[in-house]
């Protein structure tokens, strides 16, 4: 059991001063329990109350202990409660319901006779006045749990003094005020959203949607300050409206008040992911403080003898401590000013003498060079127009334009030489029927090549199928020449062919090299 | 953070232990979400590594049954992009817990985000029925709608998510909804309540200013886009705005030192390049000009604005040659607009093809519906080649134009454009003396009572490039090449080049600049 406790400890993140009747004492909330210190020794751990579980469910483990139902009526009816209950599922339920069919007798003779209980686990803590605002006044604690309650705490009996219930899992709370006169609670909860509470209210009064993650909650006097996951700042007020926005320079990771009693002064410090801490006060920025770490923890207030204390736990694991100057004034906001890009000059692109004596020429033969170029232009159209008829005419192009028999052809040379292997794809896409009767021709020259045949009969063309057609080429040469083979196909009874390829072949190596 | 702190709670319960005897050992079962508060202080502080880390551990401890521990892995899924992924253990934990609208929400959200739109009105329409008054399904809802063209329902429900609760995401889509559907008034209409809402929002301020500028309503624009740079000084849509209409009003420093923000910040945009540009045509430095709007024009090839200040700009440094090659190509992309016929007539005329240049601007004068410069350059074409009636009829096209303008706005005509316009009445007066001397006396009053279409086509080529939309609405067009390819075959006389001209002060506007040439001629 040990091991868990200090797992569980290592997570306890509030530590806050809870001054009894002088002496002060540190509770650190850690699973369901509270643990409340003194003089730097255990002094009480108090377990918050388990919550009765579903009727229903209850009454199936009853069922269960009596042995009514075997195990696996048991799962199957504690499925069901799962998929309508309004209250979860203990933890003993859903455990049994991850179990193998194997392991389920085990559980239910080892778990059955403990009582069922459903335990909270404590997300936040903060603390609140009894009934003095002074410094020595008997503090209440305040807890926020994962059963979405908010529980105020009795001071010397740990008794629940008032229990409210909000609409989602509160992840940070701040309170104000004195139990016994007139507090306000506020929550930020994981559903993006605040919601403030007063005393007698059991339920929120006001609701804030932040459409972003609450990451830190500052009450400053009367305005809420609440940092959220889109690296903002934001401003409300205590019913709700929104005042100000700041945009952070990064990421922010926890916040904490900064408050300096003697001259009536607070401001909001923001840790923020860039290794900076900054000092706001309502949207101005006072002050930017360097660390040499990420910090994750900030609390501000009376250390030993000094009043204006900061100390910051880094990510890292580090301590700083910081003391501000008892004289130092925190009023003057940094001044904002034009953005200093503007003071950037604009890198335009310089351009060459050569351009200027271009643009000279132009403009004392602009007209010439209009004409020289139409003129060009109309050459180059005229002998593209010439070409493409060419090649229209001599059925140059591997892809047949006549309409009765549309073919592709595709070549492919496999080889290093002498010996080559040429196969040729042929491809048919008349809609009606098959190709017959075509020819295959090869024109190469006959120094330098060496075919079985030069004619081919290709097979009966099916429109869509691909016909691979083999054929050995032999390189003659040994000089590391390399020339064109033509490869036209025929119809019989025509006289153009009525497609042409040209293939180049690759240098024969095989002779090279010998 | 609680080093010593857990060293201490450790030691509680080796304290505890022996008090409590128990008859037979059963052990405790973890509490499943005891760590769930870490995972979402991890999450919320985007420290996502110790995050994964610890939902792994805390998955395996729970034999995948915690159910926040299956959510926050699927939100940190959906940030690095794992949209099916995080879909899956979306649904996983609506299977966990089914009575949870927000698992429903976030399913819904993920088949959003991966297109399904359809399916994703169904599960939230699922998740209303869980819970009936959620801002965020009735947004999503609307938005979802949007993305399928049913505007009348997406309406509906942004309507009713500003009911429930009003967030400025809202007002923006309920705006762009109107905008899509063409209604510019009621989309003003929303973003000035969300301004009055949240009038720090810049990206509302700048929106309702652009909005304003494409109305003409230049005042109320320059307040709106001026309150945007106060809140956020270098927001880059509110500055190049900002400086397009610093430019119409001449103030062309202010504007470039104002561009220099954007420069750092978007140093590859086409559109600041080409607002720079015609800031230093404005300034006379020609050959500055040119290089801004060559890098301008190099970002963004197709863009025929562009295009067309370079080849206003050539014709005014006299490189007909090279302003024929931009007119041409700006006409390409965009082939219906009287001006750019206009242009390229100019040119041509300087390049000795009056054939051609005839025929640009029968092309101009047909496409052209208010512009008198057209139809003046047209009439002085005519008359320099001697064609006195057909001169005369340009001209009375011109004075219907200019009566028409008269009443509709109130610009001032370019000083020159009435000049060069009452020489051309006084050359053309042969009989004609009653019907020149009205537009004279109206001209000269017009001077500064009546509008000028020039300040006002130009304008839009510096605000609209600010709003990007430059594009779009030149994509409307199809294309007709006909006239700039006709040009192109046809092959010129040779002639000696006309006088180089001084390159003449003025404005950046495209039109006004041309009557200049043609000027000069005829005082030839």
């Amino acid at each position: 059991m040990g091991p868990r406790w200090q797992q569980d400890g290592a997570f306890g993140k509030e530590k806050k001063k809870e001054p009894g009747p002088r002496a002060p004492s540190l509770a650190v909330p850690a699973g369901a329990a509270v643990y409340v210190y003194q003089n730097l020794r255990p002094f009480y751990k108090h377990r918050l109350p388990p919550r009765a579980p579903a009727p229903l469910e209850r009454d199936v483990w009853d069922q269960a202990r009596q042995d009514k139902i075997d195990p696996l009526m048991l799962k199957e009816m504690l499925e069901s409660i799962r998929e309508k209950a309004e209250i979860p599922l203990s933890a003993r339920s859903l455990r049994f319901l991850t179990l193998e069919p194997g392991e389920l007798q085990a559980f239910v003779t080892l778990h059955k006779d403990q009582p069922l209980q459903h335990q909270t686990v404590i997300t936040c803590m903060t603390t609140l006045r009894k009934d003095l605002a002074d410094e020595d006044g008997a503090t209440c604690l305040v807890l926020g749990t994962e059963s979405r309650e908010v529980l105020i705490l009795d001071p010397e009996a740990f008794t629940g003094l008032a229990q409210m219930t909000l609409a989602a899992v509160p992840a940070f709370l701040e309170a104000t005020g004195q139990f016994d006169v007139e507090y306000r609670l506020t929550a930020a909860c994981r559903n993006g959203c605040l919601y403030l509470l007063r005393r007698d209210s059991r339920r929120p009064r006001c609701c804030i949607e932040l459409s972003a993650q609450p990451v830190g909650l500052v009450r400053v006097q009367k305005t809420l300050v609440v940092g959220c996951s889109d690296d903002t700042l934001r401003g409300y007020t205590q019913k709700g409206k929104r005042l100000w926005t700041v945009q952070l320079p990064a990421p922010l990771l926890t916040m904490a008040l900064l408050e300096q009693k003697s001259r009536g002064f607070q401001a909001v410090l923001a840790a923020l992911s860039n290794q900076e801490v900054h000092v706001y006060r309502d949207k101005a920025l006072l002050d930017v403080i360097q660390t040499p770490d990420v910090v994750t923890g900030l609390i501000f207030g009376r250390y030993g003898r000094e009043d204006s204390t900061l100390l910051m736990t880094t990510k890292g694991g580090g301590l700083l401590v910081k003391m501000l100057k008892r004289r130092a004034v925190l009023e003057a906001p940094l001044a904002p000013g034009p953005p200093l890009a503007q003071a950037v000059r604009l890198a335009v692109p310089k351009k060459t003498r050569l351009y200027v004596d271009q643009t000279l020429r132009e403009r004392e033969a602009g007209a010439a060079m209009h004409q020289v170029f139409q003129t060009e232009l109309s050459r180059l159209r005229l002998s593209a127009a010439r070409a493409y008829v060419r090649a229209l005419q001599g059925s140059l192009a591997p892809l047949s334009a006549t309409p009765q028999h549309p073919l592709s052809l595709r070549a492919t040379v496999q080889g290093v030489g002498p010996t080559f292997k040429l196969t040729l794809h042929l491809q048919s896409a008349a809609p009606a029927g098959a190709s017959t009767g075509l020819l295959l021709s090869f024109q190469y020259d006959e120094h330098l090549y060496a075919m079985a045949s030069s004619l081919l009969r290709t097979p009966m063309l099916v429109p869509g199928l691909n016909y691979p057609i083999e054929t050995f080429v032999e390189c003659l040469s040994d000089k590391g020449i390399s020339d064109i083979i033509k490869v036209l196909v025929l119809q019989e009874g025509l006289r153009t062919p009525l497609l042409t390829a040209h293939i180049n072949m690759p240098v024969s190596e095989g002779l090279v090299a010998a | 953070m609680a080093g010593p702190g857990a060293q201490l709670v450790s030691s509680f319960p080796v304290a505890k232990e022996p008090q409590k005897p128990r008859p037979k050992k059963v052990p405790e079962l973890p509490i499943l979400e005891r760590r769930n508060w870490l995972i979402h202080l991890h999450y919320v502080r985007k420290d996502y590594d110790a995050c994964k880390m610890i939902i792994k551990e805390q998955l395996q401890e729970s034999h995948g049954m915690c159910e926040y521990a299956v959510y926050v892995q699927a939100l940190i899924f959906r940030l690095e992009g794992k949209i099916q992924e995080s879909l899956e253990l979306f649904q996983t934990c609506s299977i966990l817990n089914p009575q949870s609208a927000d698992n429903l929400k976030q399913v819904a959200r993920s088949l959003f985000l991966l297109g399904k739109h359809k399916a994703a009105i169904e599960v939230y329409n699922e998740a209303a029925k869980l819970n009936e008054k959620d801002w965020e399904i009735s947004h999503n809802l609307g938005v979802c709608y949007m993305y399928l063209k049913h505007f009348n329902k997406a309406r509906d429900q942004l309507n009713k998510a500003l009911q429930l609760n009003r967030h400025d995401l809202t007002y923006i889509m309920l705006g762009k909804i109107y905008l899509l559907e063409g209604e510019t008034d009621k989309a003003i209409e929303v973003y000035k309540t969300a301004v009055e809402f949240s009038p720090e929002n810049t990206e509302l301020l700048t929106t309702l200013g652009l909005l304003y500028l494409q109305l003409g309503a230049y005042q109320k624009a320059f307040e709106h886009l001026g309150n945007a740079l106060t809140y956020d000084p270098s927001n880059y849509k509110a500055i190049l705005a900002a400086g397009s209409m610093m430019q119409t009003h001449g103030d062309f420093d202010v504007a470039l030192t104002k561009y220099r923000v954007v420069a750092c910040a978007v140093p590859e945009s086409p559109p600041l390049w080409n607002n720079i540009g015609m800031c230093f045509f404005g300034k006379k430095k020609y050959v500055a000009a040119i290089s801004c709007l060559k890098r301008a024009n190099y970002l963004a090839p197709f863009d025929w604005k562009i295009l067309y200040n370079l080849g206003l700009v050539h014709l005014t440094m006299q490189q007909y040659a090279s302003a024929f090659h931009f007119l041409s190509a700006a006409i390409n992309f965009q082939p219906k607009m009287g001006e750019l016929y206009m242009l390229l007539a100019v040119a041509l005329t300087n390049l000795e093809d009056t054939e051609n240049a005839k025929r640009s601007y029968e092309q101009a004068v047909a496409l052209d519906q208010c512009n008198p410069l057209v139809n003046l350059n047209y009439a002085v074409l005519l008359y320099n080649q001697g064609d006195k009636k057909g001169a005369l009829c340009q001209y009375q096209e011109m004075e219907k134009k200019v009566n028409v303008l008269k009443e509709t706005s109130t610009l001032d005509f370019d000083p020159e454009m009435v000049d060069m316009a009452q020489k051309m009445g006084a050359a053309l007066q042969v009989g004609e003396s009653l019907v020149w001397t009205k537009p004279i006396k109206d001209s000269k009053s017009k001077q500064r009572a009546a509008s000028g279409k020039p300040s006002s086509t130009q304008q839009p080529l510096g605000s609209n490039q600010a709003l990007g939309q430059a594009m779009s609405s030149a994509a409307g067009y199809g294309k007709t090449i006909q006239l700039s390819s006709g040009v192109g075959i046809s092959a010129p006389l040779a002639k000696p080049p006309s006088l180089p001209l001084e390159p003449e002060p003025g404005s950046e506007t495209g039109p006004e600049e041309t009557t200049e040439p043609q000027e000069r001629r005829k005082e030839k």
